[in-house]
């Protein structure tokens, strides 16, 4: 018989009443909730819709034991739990409906992936026998998201969803951490299970193995290279803080005295007090770890992944040095730089492995070389941009004024272009773990949610948000949700009335021809207090100071906005495809 | 342009083929033949997918993202001389009454094919073999008219002793009795 593809369905099955759950046997939708309360999950960010309405119901019954945030668009819920999941080290729960629902979170779900967030993200989907009909809000979300999660499966049997849900979390905060979506049809959350519920903790799978701790002879090489160098050098990046190395990365410079740079993921992670601490890496980094990055003969990179905006042409790109390369990610090895020595596995667990092999050196001279770069950049940029002569504010003052204020203890939560990386240069951090930014994705929009997130993942730290004028009209509807909640989140706008980095960028490269990058803005502070947000705009010098303590002295959420000068340039910069010592001053 | 037969074995889930496919397309990779079907053990299947590049640091770093999917239990590349390999190919030959009579003894025992369908006016042979030789006999049969020509994708077996196994030690596999 020929398979006939045409022969149609009688669509109209009729959706059963949802049974009622007894006590010894639960619907999918209790057996959701019930799950994501076994793993641990305090905190849920969400927005309700026809194919979740039966989670939606269930959570109802939950508010004792979850917080479900009601956001203001599923984006500001993805970057929410990305936030929340960077400063708490817990996987970020979102929730959301099938169809625009899920759709909406694909931007925050494509950030958390190339950033290693662990997030899960559960998304309603319309009734299993609808799939494939295009019933009414039916998105293949699985399809979608496939390219851009670590993991993403649909359930359409109440009985899978314990199983499911501890192997997302499982495969969403082990290895390499990143986002998992798991779409649920609306009558898996509705049918009761046939059997009673039980949710075990999944610790191991077949095809899934992440190395925790590395080979001891890739650790022992690595060892033996570092013992030989003559001017070692360190890149910190994002892995370091995943992983909770700090106190072990302190130890290994100390130990070997050996120079360290941060990636812009990676910032934090080293105090800038501590002498071997020589600055941040890339496009915009500083003068002397970029060129110096060219002179260095071991280079040991530690939790990073060589994106391009850290090594500039790659072909030009520390090819003098031998390469040490301490990270999770197998796919990572050789990916970009090729590793003489790479050592797969956890960044603390392959550091503690590694400290007991070196030899206590000193690289004094080799340190000194930083310095040295460390003047001119001062000089010619650095001074001029903290102590302008200008009239207008510019960014830099901003950011080390608060640095200064908050003692560089703050969770700074900078958002996508100039103030961005302003912030990178600026902000003197001091503790560990306390910058988020989009970093891989580059998502404008990212940091109002993040720093909402981040604000309900570390309630008691001072958590302030920089945030560009554009940037800020990609989510600003999420103060509703901060004003909802109460909790002072503190927002800075940086406004230059452009999308400064772009038009930086026209500047440079485009002969000035200026495309569409000038925003006429509306009254933010105006907005704010819509909102319910006391705010205040500064755009005088004399100003800052004061505008600045009554924000961080405000116990509510607060907007700050501060007019800056319009046609500002972040330098230092390597242009794309520059090499890294060829970096830019003006 | 060197070819590359890529094994990848996974878990026999909806939607896997995606997720490996996906990786090829994102890179730009043509794939040129695709073999799956299930293994000597349950729920495992068995891809075999044959590309050509000429770079053998991005097929090995192909290989490793491969690897990155959950549902991936293990993934190999080969060069040809690594494995032995065969695919299929089925040629729907015209007979019309008249015209000049198929050599059956030489499609026998030089190509080693065999004619696995009679009907009134053509035949189906089929020939199991490289691509070499299926295109060899490709060109010995195409004076006869070709109706309808179709090849399988590639299936290989690794000339190492090693079996799955030797790389998944900790797994208890079911075998088929
Ligand atoms: C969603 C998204 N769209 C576009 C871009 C490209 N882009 C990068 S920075 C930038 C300008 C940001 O402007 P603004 O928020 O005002 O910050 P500024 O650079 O002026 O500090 C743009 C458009 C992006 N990164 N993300």
């Amino acid at each position: 018989m020929e398979f006939n593809e045409n022969q149609t369905q009688d669509a109209q099955i009729a959706e059963k009443p949802a049974p009622i759950a007894t006590p010894e046997l639960i619907n999918g939708s209790h057996a959701l909730i019930q799950s994501l309360i076994a793993e641990g999950v305090e905190t849920i960010f969400g927005y309700p819709g026809g194919a979740i309405m039966p989670v939606y119901d269930a959570i109802y019954d939950y508010q004792e034991q979850v917080n479900h945030i009601l956001v203001r668009h599923e984006q500001g819920a993805a970057h929410a739990a990305e936030g929340f999941a960077r400063i708490s080290g817990k996987v970020g729960v979102c929730l959301a409906t099938s169809g625009p629902g899920a759709t909406n979170l694909v931007t925050g779900i494509a950030d958390a992936i190339i950033d290693s967030t662990p997030m899960v993200c559960i998304v309603g989907q319309v009734g299993s026998h609808l799939l494939g009909t295009d019933a009414f809000q039916e998105t293949d979300i699985i399809g979608v998201t496939i390219p851009i999660t670590k993991w993403n499966y649909q359930i359409t049997n109440p009985d899978e969803i314990p199983e499911i849900i501890a192997k997302a979390f499982y495969i969403a905060k082990s290895g390499r951490p990143g986002p998992v979506l798991i779409d649920i049809t609306k009558d898996a959350q509705q049918k009761l299970m046939s059997k009673p519920f039980l949710h075990k903790k999944c610790e191991k799978l077949l095809s899934y193995r992440p190395r925790l701790a590395p080979k001891e002879d890739q650790v022992a090489a690595a060892a033996k290279l570092i013992n030989e160098a003559k001017k070692p050098f360190i890149l910190v990046g994002h892995g370091v803080q995943i992983a909770g190395a700090e106190q072990e990365l302190l130890q290994l410079i100390e130990k070997a005295d050996i120079p360290a740079a941060s990636t812009l993921l990676g910032l934090s992670s080293i105090s800038v007090d501590h002498p071997n601490y020589v600055g941040w890496l890339g496009m915009h980094g500083n003068y002397g770890t970029n060129v110096l990055t060219n002179q260095c003969d071991v280079l040991i990179a530690i939790g990073m992944r060589f994106d391009d905006r850290v090594t500039g042409d790659v072909s030009r790109y520390a090819k003098q040095a031998k390469v040490v390369h301490i990270e999770i990610d197998p796919a990572e090895i050789d990916k970009i730089i090729k590793a003489n020595a790479p050592v797969v596995g956890d960044a603390k667990k392959a550091l503690e492995m590694l400290i007991p092999l070196l030899k206590e050196n000193k690289h004094e001279a080799w340190r000194a070389e930083f310095k040295k770069f460390d003047a001119i950049e001062d000089e010619k940029i650095t001074q001029p941009e903290l102590a302008p002569t200008t009239e207008k504010i510019k960014m830099a003052e901003v950011i080390r004024t608060l640095s200064d204020k908050t003692e560089g203890q703050a969770v700074i939560v900078a958002d996508v272009g100039q103030h961005q990386m302003m912030t990178a240069r600026y902000y003197q951090f001091k503790k560990p773990n306390s910058f988020i930014t989009s970093g891989g994705l580059g998502t404008m929009g990212y940091a109002l949610p993040a720093a909402f997130g981040a604000k309900v993942g570390a309630p008691d730290r001072e958590v302030v948000t920089i945030i560009g004028d554009g940037c800020f009209q990609m989510t600003i509807q999420e103060l509703g949700t901060i004003a909802q909640s109460g909790l002072p989140v503190k927002i800075i706008i940086l406004n230059n009335n452009f999308l400064g980095m772009v038009r930086q960028w026209q500047q440079l490269f485009h002969q000035k021809r200026y495309s569409f990058v000038e925003l006429q803005n509306p009254d933010f502070i105006t907005i704010a207090k819509g909102f319910g947000i006391d705010g205040h705009t500064c755009g005088a010098r004399e100003d800052l100071n004061d505008s600045l303590d009554k924000m961080l002295a405000s116990d509510k959420p607060y907007l700050l906005e501060v007019l800056v000068e319009k046609e500002e340039n972040v330098f230092p910069m390597v242009p794309t495809g520059a090499c890294v010592a060829d970096i830019r001053l003006e | 342009m060197t070819a590359y037969t890529i094994c990848v074995f996974t878990e026999n889930t909806i939607g896997i083929l995606n997720k490996i496919t996906t990786i090829f397309t994102r890179r730009r990779i043509n794939i040129d033949s695709l073999t799956v079907s299930e293994t000597e053990r349950k729920g495992i299947s068995r891809f075999t997918i044959v590309i050509h590049h000429e770079s053998r640091e991005a097929v090995e770093k192909l290989v490793r993202q491969i690897r990155k999917v959950i549902e991936v239990l293990a993934v190999f590349g080969y060069l040809n001389e690594d494995i032995a390999y065969n695919e299929i190919a089925m040629f729907k030959i015209p007979t019309p009454i008249g015209a000049k009579p198929l050599d059956i003894e030489t499609i026998n025992k030089v190509h080693k094919a065999w004619v696995v369908y009679w009907h009134l006016t053509y035949v189906i042979i089929q020939k199991t073999g490289t691509e070499e030789e299926i295109f060899e006999f490709f060109d010995y049969i195409k004076p006869h008219g070709i109706l309808e020509f179709v090849r399988s994708g590639r299936v290989a077996v690794s000339k190492s002793p090693q079996t799955l196994v030797d790389y998944l030690p900790e797994a208890e596999w079911e075998y088929y009795q």
